[in-house]
């Protein structure tokens, strides 16, 4: 799993990225976070993540029953969400690329 | 205009501090009431008394404005501001103390010429002032300058006023002038104590000016 | 640990938040506990520490900081250096802060960053170097700098009057600043009764009560408690947004992402 201070830059982008496919609740974005094999996420980095996204006008909240009873608060993604996501996906391709040149082949070091 | 609103709230803040205000103001009265039986030396305490008084108070003013007058200058006063405007909420609250007092000798005692004498209390208040000033300027710590008013009341008190040493002492008008008051004589010597409370009055006003002028100094940059 | 959503919400308000919000946020954590069908405590950990930690998430903004267009310079420092008796305190300090950046002072006690501060301000001169500036500026010291015996709205009468406002222009705009920092001066309060933190809220107020272009600010949250100290930092960026350049001497260093540029005192040349 990707250790916490690889993942802190990028946890804003990729829940962004999940909502932007698909409006979730915490519990659910945190499962779906782990079957993407990114992180096991806790709860006291995920929520203030979320509520930060919400503040800053980012993703929206709504509230929904939920078949167990309680209510749970469902977050979708903004336009503006969504401009930021596609700037912050485009660093993050040149980012990768950058560093997958740097440490894919040894050869190249000579 | 700056220098009003200063004096109006130098006068607010120093009328908060009940207690060294009473017994500042009250000092006078002690002056007075020893020497209550000769006319003369009565009226004469009374004067050094309001003379002490005010340049005690004006010291204090100006020492507790220390952290403020430099942040003013920045917010955009200027030094004559600054100071005119502390000196008369002083000098205002010296004539409103000289008033009272030459209210209360002009009924308790039988003076000569008792608008002299009024003359003399509001003359030494209005010279006080700007001498506390100047002490305030010169010795930055509180008791270091009530120490040297003390002195310089004392020596004022204690010299023969003929003498040479009497002369520089700044309140040696009220001396003249209240010689007249109380034993008569002719009227130069009212002239006399006019002008050396005058020469007072402007050098030490000039050089507190001058002291916080070079102290309160604001360097001009350049725009970048 | 039936009683953690009331303790969370306790050291919320404590920190700074409004009562409501941390209401809310209180009533949700414990939702959101009840997602993964476990209990606040377990999930979050001890409701003090992660009060503390929400809230310090919050401050933080999304993977880049909104990019703030940098302003024209504001204050420009070149080779600036003071000496005091035979020693050098600082040499050779090159600094530009533009509208809408911060700039940090830091370095150990008494390496100068109040005496660089103070250059800035042009309350002290340099020794050599040029130091160029903005006309209009606002000044914060560490302590004193206010009338003890004077109320608040005293202050701004005469800070305002030294700006050339007129008294009630200058108490209403004091008052509207006051609030901007959560705090409504009492009217017939003196100064000297007032808490350390409320001074120094008191210090800000007056330091920009003229609307200056340019800030500087020595150790600005001695004596606020954790709850001001935050609100410190959101005036900073409202400060930012409106285009000033501000300039804080401060020794605690775990701010500094907030900051455009860090000038060590204690890296810059000077010898002991």
């Amino acid at each position: 799993m990707t250790p916490r201070p690889w993942l802190h830059g990028f946890l804003d982008l990729c829940l962004l990225a999940m909502l932007r496919d698909q409006a979730d609740y915490g519990y659910g974005l945190a499962q779906r976070l782990a079957a993407a094999g990114v992180a096991d996420v806790p709860g006291g980095t995920l929520y203030p993540a979320l509520l930060r996204l919400e503040q800053q006008g980012l993703a929206e909240p709504s509230w929904a029953p939920s078949d167990a009873g309680p209510r749970r608060k469902y977050y979708a993604i903004t336009p503006a969400g969504q401009d930021l996501l596609a700037a912050q996906a485009d660093e993050w391709r040149r980012f990768r690329d950058g560093v997958d040149s740097l440490v894919g082949s040894p050869e190249v070091a000579r | 205009m700056t220098a009003l609103v200063v004096a109006g709230l130098s006068a607010r803040e120093m009328s908060r501090r009940w207690t060294a205000l009473l017994l500042l103001i009250s000092l006078p009265l002690w002056f007075y009431l020893v020497r209550r039986d000769l006319a003369g030396q009565s009226t004469r305490m009374l004067t050094l008394g309001i003379g002490w008084a005010v340049s005690t108070l004006t010291l204090f003013v100006v020492n507790a404005a220390r952290g403020v007058d430099p942040r003013l200058r920045l917010s955009g006063a200027s030094v004559a501001d600054i100071i005119g405007g502390r000196l008369i909420a002083m000098s205002g609250a010296g004539a409103a103390l000289a008033l009272g007092y030459w209210a209360l000798a002009g009924l308790d005692q039988d003076i000569l010429h008792p608008w002299a004498a009024g003359l003399m209390m509001l003359v030494t208040a209005l010279v006080a002032a700007p001498f506390g000033s100047l002490v305030g300027a010169l010795l930055p710590r509180e008791l270091e300058g009530a120490l040297a008013l003390l002195s310089v009341c004392a020596v004022q008190m204690l010299a023969d006023p003929a003498g040479l040493v009497a002369k520089f002492m700044p309140f040696w008008s009220a001396r003249e002038i209240g010689t007249y008051a109380i034993d008569g004589g002719s009227a130069d010597m009212v002239w006399r104590g006019l002008g050396h409370a005058a020469v007072v009055w402007l050098l030490c006003a000039g050089v507190t000016l001058a002291v916080f002028a070079r102290r309160l100094r604001v360097a001009r940059y350049p725009e970048p | 640990m039936s009683d953690w959503p009331l303790r969370f919400e306790e050291e919320l308000v404590r920190l700074g938040l409004q009562p409501e919000r941390a209401r809310r946020l209180s009533a949700e954590t414990a939702e959101q506990a009840g997602e993964h069908g476990t209990d606040p405590g377990r999930l979050f950990g001890p409701a003090h520490l992660y009060a503390r930690h929400l809230v310090t998430e919050l401050q933080a903004t999304t993977v880049t900081q909104p990019r703030y267009e940098a302003g024209p310079v504001m204050l420009r420092l070149t080779g600036v250096a003071k000496r005091y008796r035979r020693r050098t305190v600082f040499s050779g300090v090159d600094l530009t802060v533009r509208g809408g950046e911060v700039a940090a002072i830091v370095g150990a006690n008494g390496c100068g960053k109040s005496t660089l501060l103070r250059i800035c301000a042009g309350l002290t001169l340099p020794d050599s170097g040029t130091v160029h500036r903005t006309r209009r500026v606002g000044f914060v010291p560490q302590d004193g700098g206010t009338a003890g015996w004077l109320t608040a709205e005293e202050h701004f009468t005469l800070f305002g009057a030294a700006a050339g406002m007129v008294p009630r222009k200058a108490r209403s705009t004091g008052t509207h600043l006051a609030a901007r920092l959560a705090w409504r001066p009492s009217p017939g309060q003196p100064v000297q009764q007032l808490s350390g933190g409320t001074r120094q809220k008191l210090n800000l107020v007056l330091g920009e009560l003229h609307g200056p272009d340019l800030l500087l600010l020595d150790e600005p949250y001695q004596g606020f408690d954790q709850g001001s100290y935050l609100d410190f930092w959101q005036q900073v960026r409202a400060w930012r947004e409106a285009g000033r350049a501000v300039v804080v001497v401060t020794h605690l260093l775990h701010e500094l992402r907030n900051v455009d540029h860090v000038l060590d005192l204690g890296a810059v040349g000077g010898e002991r």
